[in-house]
């Protein structure tokens, strides 16, 4: 163990010195916050005025709510209920951007639902709640209280509006949060290959230049492997560690500056400008501040990072190992440095099909194939990111777990095996790989 | 020391190394010798466990070698390298922790070899800025770093300039008188025949001499004597008669030769003596042994000749 771990140090220390490892630590963070940045700012903008049809079957709201105040958003009513199939489906509500649904249990239960057929701005999802609660307090203080309706709006309980689309009313396709599970799950990926392809060059440099017979006078070849396996992991992980950093703080930065009022959005609360609803600029400021597109609400609100990235550690970890080996295994069959790369190629096919496997489950997360996918030790660290952001049923965790200690034994079969290759394969020199040497190879003990 | 116990390996079905024994007593050097892939290097491969045999067995002082002793072993490889991009004494360091040292001794032991080889300025340089023979310096330094009880080298002095080659040899024999063993697979049958005490001769798997190299040279001499003389070639050839036959000889000056010759019959280096003085102003006489060349050309030739024409 202590010569595994003086290997790593050593490896750590070459890969944390090189230039190209400060090159990605500043490069990489930079490509990712610009790509955040163009989203922010040209991603695209949701409808901005918007035909609102009020289903109202008890007449509750008497056809009445902040009449003319607002050009962005008209209102109709609807006496009878209406089915969300036949609002999503039936040409005569086509012209309609939503349908309010309003139940008379909303004044007990203070929850009433929004379905819409494009998925609205922030900005807008609030206009429309604004005015509903305003619409609804009116009507609370007139039939209920003897408060004015501002003694009123001190004490009442504020009403959750709930939007949903009116295509997928169970919320079954999963949405942008999902992206970001698949973003971590390619992120790993991309950390495994750029690694992987670290180990196999550091592999079949030191076969050319004959160093590792020096080594291996002192350590086992699994000892060796290992070491080097470790090391540049750890110096991963210090990449990794590095471009959260930038990421968060560049994300800090253009919350603060770039985008001052992102601020703002996230913690504009409802009832605050309904205390205050005199103020008609006042309010506008406040939806203005709502305007960008929902990648910002993802970002900066509903995303759980730290959750996510605790995952997408041990996730890695255990990713890494897995293809970490391999990627050792085809570096001690080269003959040459130049040799082996076919080998490279299936280890890539690999690679893009765990991404592709992400893609899969991020749009049928229910499927049988997902399930297999989520625990294939291939795919998992993909897949268990997607699931993760999409969200797993109540009492499901020990999904994540399982998948992870399938990975691990995965992992630990790989290091096995690929052990074996290593070991009858680091002291060829100058041969062409051939599928029938790894067979050799394999088989000898 | 150790001693090596009816090794076979082989590669798929190539043997490389078949029922080899051999053993090196403490203090001693052993020259390892062999056309290229006799096994010398599987053997020392074998030696240092990065290679398993399929059956024999390798002792360390007395024991059933274990990856404990290989501490005790230092290992220069043929084809060696170094970490390009590391500075001199990191890799002399990592190297010397590799083989047990702690970081604090290490330091300690690389000022001294670092001095003695004249390369303490560049410790701190990279190993790709160093040229070839201060690499090797490197490389050999980084082998006896950790004070091996044994020491295994594998052409030691290619790509040495023939002062370094010197100034190693020298090591060599100072580590010898300190009761190091040493074993030195080399190609440079002179080296083998100034420092060697042993020698053991593989060809084609197979171990086919061993013994001090007097005896192997004894073993294989072939009647030759060989006279330097000052005076007239007739009247040494006069003097010879027919009891001794000329094998070759070489002018060395205006009046001055050197000539091969056999004896025949009964004759005697005495008899060759005797018939010399006076006749021509002798300078020196000598029996011809076989150089350490001529012995590994002999015993590796007959038997590429056999394998020829078969």
């Amino acid at each position: 163990m202590r010569n595994s771990l003086l290997i790593a140090l050593r490896e750590w220390k070459e890969r944390i010195g090189s230039r190209s490892f400060v090159a990605l630590s500043l490069a990489g963070p930079l490509v990712v916050l610009g790509c955040i940045y163009l989203l922010f700012a040209f991603g695209s903008q949701p409808k901005q005025h918007w035909k609102v049809l009020i289903a109202d079957p008890t007449g509750l709201m008497a056809n009445k709510i902040m009449p003319g105040e607002d050009q962005a958003v008209d209102y109709a009513f609807a006496d009878g209920y209406i089915e969300i199939d036949e609002f999503a489906n039936a040409k005569k509500y086509q012209g309609f951007d939503a349908l309010l649904e309003v139940n008379e249990k909303v004044l007990s239960n203070k929850v009433s639902h929004v379905f819409y057929r494009n998925e609205p701005s922030v900005r807008m999802q609030t206009k429309v709640q604004y005015h509903y609660e305003r619409r609804l307090e009116e009507i609370l203080v007139g039939e209920f209280t003897d408060l004015s309706l501002q003694d009123f709006r001190k004490i009442k309980q504020p009403i959750t509006v709930k939007f949903t689309n009116a295509y997928d009313p169970e919320d079954k396709a999963s949405d942008m949060t999902g992206w970001v599970g698949f973003f971590y799950g390619a992120l790993i990926f991309a950390f495994i290959f750029l690694f992987g392809m670290t180990i196999l060059r550091s592999v079949s440099r030191e076969k050319s230049n004959r160093i590792v017979e020096v080594l291996l006078a002192s350590v086992s070849p699994n000892q060796l492997m290992v070491g080097k396996i470790i090391g540049v992991g750890l110096a991963a992980f210090a990449q990794f560690v590095i471009w959260m950093v930038v990421i968060a703080v560049g994300l800090y930065f253009m919350r603060e500056n770039l985008f001052p009022d992102l601020l703002d959005a996230s913690k504009m609360n409802v009832q605050e400008l309904v205390l205050s609803s005199a103020e008609q600029s006042y309010q506008e400021a406040h939806f203005a501040a709502r305007e960008y597109n929902q990648f910002v609400d993802l970002i900066y609100s509903q995303v759980q990072f730290f959750n996510m990235t605790g995952f997408f550690l041990l996730f890695f970890a255990g990713g890494y190992l897995f293809y970490g080996a391999l990627f050792a295994a085809v570096g001690a069959t080269m003959g040459s440095e130049s040799d082996g790369q076919q080998f490279v190629l299936p280890l890539i096919f690999l690679l893009i099909f765990a991404l592709y496997s992400g893609y899969y489950v991020l749009n049928y997360p229910e499927t049988t194939l997902a399930t297999v996918f989520h625990y294939l030790p291939f795919t998992s660290p993909v897949v268990v990111m997607v699931k993760l952001s999409i969200g797993y049923e109540p009492g499901h965790a020990y999904e994540i777990y399982l998948a992870f200690f399938v990975l691990l034994i995965g992992a630990f079969i790989m290091m096995a095996i690929a052990s074996r290759l290593y070991k009858n394969g680091i002291l060829q020199f100058g041969h062409r790989v051939r599928l029938k040497h790894l067979f050799k190879w394999l088989k000898r003990s | 020391m150790l001693e090596v116990k009816n090794i076979n390996k082989s590669f798929y079905r190539n043997a490389a190394l078949t029922d080899v024994s051999l053993h090196v007593n403490k203090g001693e050097i052993l020259g390892l010798l062999g056309p290229n892939g006799a096994g010398k290097t599987t053997l020392i491969r074998v030696i240092n466990r990065i290679v398993q045999q399929d059956s024999g067995s390798v002792h360390f002082d007395g024991n059933l070698m274990t990856e404990k002793d290989l501490q005790h072993i230092g290992y220069l490889p043929e084809e060696r390298g170094l970490y390009k991009n590391m500075t001199v004494e990191a890799h002399a360091i990592f190297l010397a922790r590799l083989r047990g040292l702690s970081k604090k001794d290490a330091k300690i032991k690389i000022e001294y070899w670092f001095d003695r080889f004249g390369i303490n300025d560049w410790r701190k340089k990279r190993i790709e800025e160093l040229s070839k023979g201060m690499a090797q310096k490197v490389q050999f330094i980084c082998t006896v770093l950790h004070e091996p009880k044994l020491l295994i080298l594998d052409e030691p002095f290619s790509g040495f300039d023939p002062i370094n080659v010197e100034l190693i040899k020298q090591e060599l024999i100072e580590m010898k008188a300190a009761g190091k063993t040493i074993i030195l697979s080399s190609h440079n049958m002179k080296s083998v025949e100034e420092i060697c005490d042993r020698v053991v001769l593989i060809h084609q798997s197979k171990k086919v001499a061993e013994g001090k190299l007097s005896e192997l040279q004894e073993e294989r001499k072939l009647g030759l004597y060989a006279v330097r003389f000052r005076g007239s070639m007739i009247a040494f050839v006069n003097a010879l008669w027919t009891g001794f036959e000329v094998v070759d000889k070489q002018i060395l000056g205006d009046d001055r030769f050197e000539v091969s010759l056999k004896m025949r019959g009964e004759n005697s280096f005495d008899d060759l003596l005797n018939v010399l003085i006076g006749q021509v102003k002798m300078e020196a006489a000598w029996e011809v042994l076989p150089s350490m060349q001529d012995v590994f050309i002999e015993i590796v030739q007959p038997k590429k000749e056999v394998e020829d024409e078969k």
